[in-house]
């Protein structure tokens, strides 16, 4: 039976790979970035599904879902032209993919769908640092995140454990490791930029709470504190932490080995890892 | 919606090349292939993001249009025009 051996909670800034490419190994960012990767080749995954939200690449306005998965043998990464990212084609695994689909839309999510696709920064980026060889098959779930209405954090985390049981179920021997993608606060493009930037983080105090429950496994108290409000209180992408909150509901209420914040990115790397 | 056009060009920026290079030789003429309304357009020609963003325009892809350095926009007068747009809490704008 195929199971979840590990969570990881991951930034997606998509300059990242040109600062460590002008920085070098020492940077902070290829740091942290490297103690997850060591902690990803640690937990021997077969399979990574990384909860995500996509910046209107993958999907647009004219057909956006509120959930979504990708069900493909593989696809393209990036297609938003991240400074210093190759061109990537990831591995998947389209028959566990429709399973999922399947058994969440049984469950009673409506989940869309997505084949002949292709990925932006926030899946690449991760990838990039993690399993620069793409050697992992990877599932991306896309929960829409940005624009409003967003679904609620309680949803999200009951999704997640709903997936987790669909992946207990899938008859393959496999070690599954579940990503969520984004940051706590940020503001990218509007008017709640830091002086000078492209970016902001809007609600710095109300990250360090989202790090302190994680840190903590108290995960009502995050769902309950995490309404629409707040997530927009946070910034433009601070539904980003549905990812995360998903991310939690899947590999369950645990406390992590680790969360490294950088708070001037309004986000943080964090290593869920037991098996 | 009409803002879907600008959103939509602002997203073919990163995506069309041809398109880019069009916005970027001659915006006024690369426009009239777009569905936009007068005053859209004269923000755009204006690179006045800040009234695109109190029309309902997404300020993340808006982002783009000082990436690509079109309507006269780049990043330092961008911020300066998106942040002297008021919002509520939660990033609405407000009169």
């Amino acid at each position: 039976m195929a199971q979840i051996v590990a969570g990881f909670g991951v930034p997606h800034t998509p300059v990242f790979p040109f600062f460590v490419k002008r920085d070098g190994p020492d940077c902070e960012i290829a740091k942290l970035f490297g103690a997850q990767r060591q902690e990803l080749a640690a937990a021997r995954p077969d399979l990574i599904v990384m909860f995500d939200t996509d910046h209107l690449n993958t999907f647009f306005l004219n057909d956006l879902p509120i959930f979504a998965v990708g069900i493909d043998k593989t696809f393209k990464a990036p297609n938003d032209e991240p400074r210093e990212v190759p061109n990537y084609t990831v591995k998947s695994l389209p028959g566990l993919a429709a399973h999922i689909r399947a058994a969440a839309v049984g469950a009673g999510y409506d989940i869309g769908m997505t084949q002949n696709f292709s990925v932006d920064h926030s899946v690449t980026v991760p990838l990039h640092f993690l399993t620069p060889e793409m050697q992992v098959p990877v599932i991306p779930f896309f929960i829409s995140g940005h624009l409003p209405p967003l679904p609620s954090a309680q949803r999200c985390y009951a999704l997640g454990q709903t997936i987790a049981r669909a992946i207990a179920s899938w008859p393959e021997n496999l070690r599954v490791v579940i990503m969520g993608s984004g940051s706590f606060s940020l503001e990218v493009g509007g008017p709640r930029m830091a002086p000078g930037r492209s970016d902001g983080v809007p609600d710095p105090d109300w990250a360090m709470r989202v790090i302190k429950s994680m840190e903590e496994a108290q995960i009502e108290r995050l769902i309950g504190e995490a309404t629409e409000h707040q997530l927009l209180k946070a910034g433009n992408v601070g539904g980003e932490l549905l990812n995360w909150i998903a991310m939690l509901g899947a590999i369950g209420n645990r406390k992590p080995n680790y969360i490294a914040p950088q708070m001037q990115n309004g986000h943080a790397y964090g290593v869920w890892r037991w098996n | 919606m009409s803002t879907y056009a600008v959103n939509y060009l602002c997203r073919e920026l990163l995506r069309d090349h041809a398109f880019r290079a069009a916005m970027k030789a001659d915006p006024a003429v690369a426009l009239t292939l777009l569905d936009l309304t007068d005053d859209e357009c004269k923000a755009l020609l204006a690179g006045d993001v800040g009234t695109l963003f109190r029309m309902g325009v997404n300020g993340f892809l808006m982002g783009y249009l000082a990436r690509f350095e079109v309507c006269g926009l780049n990043v330092g007068n961008y911020n300066e025009r998106m942040r002297a747009v008021k919002v509520d809490e939660i990033g609405q704008p407000v009169s």
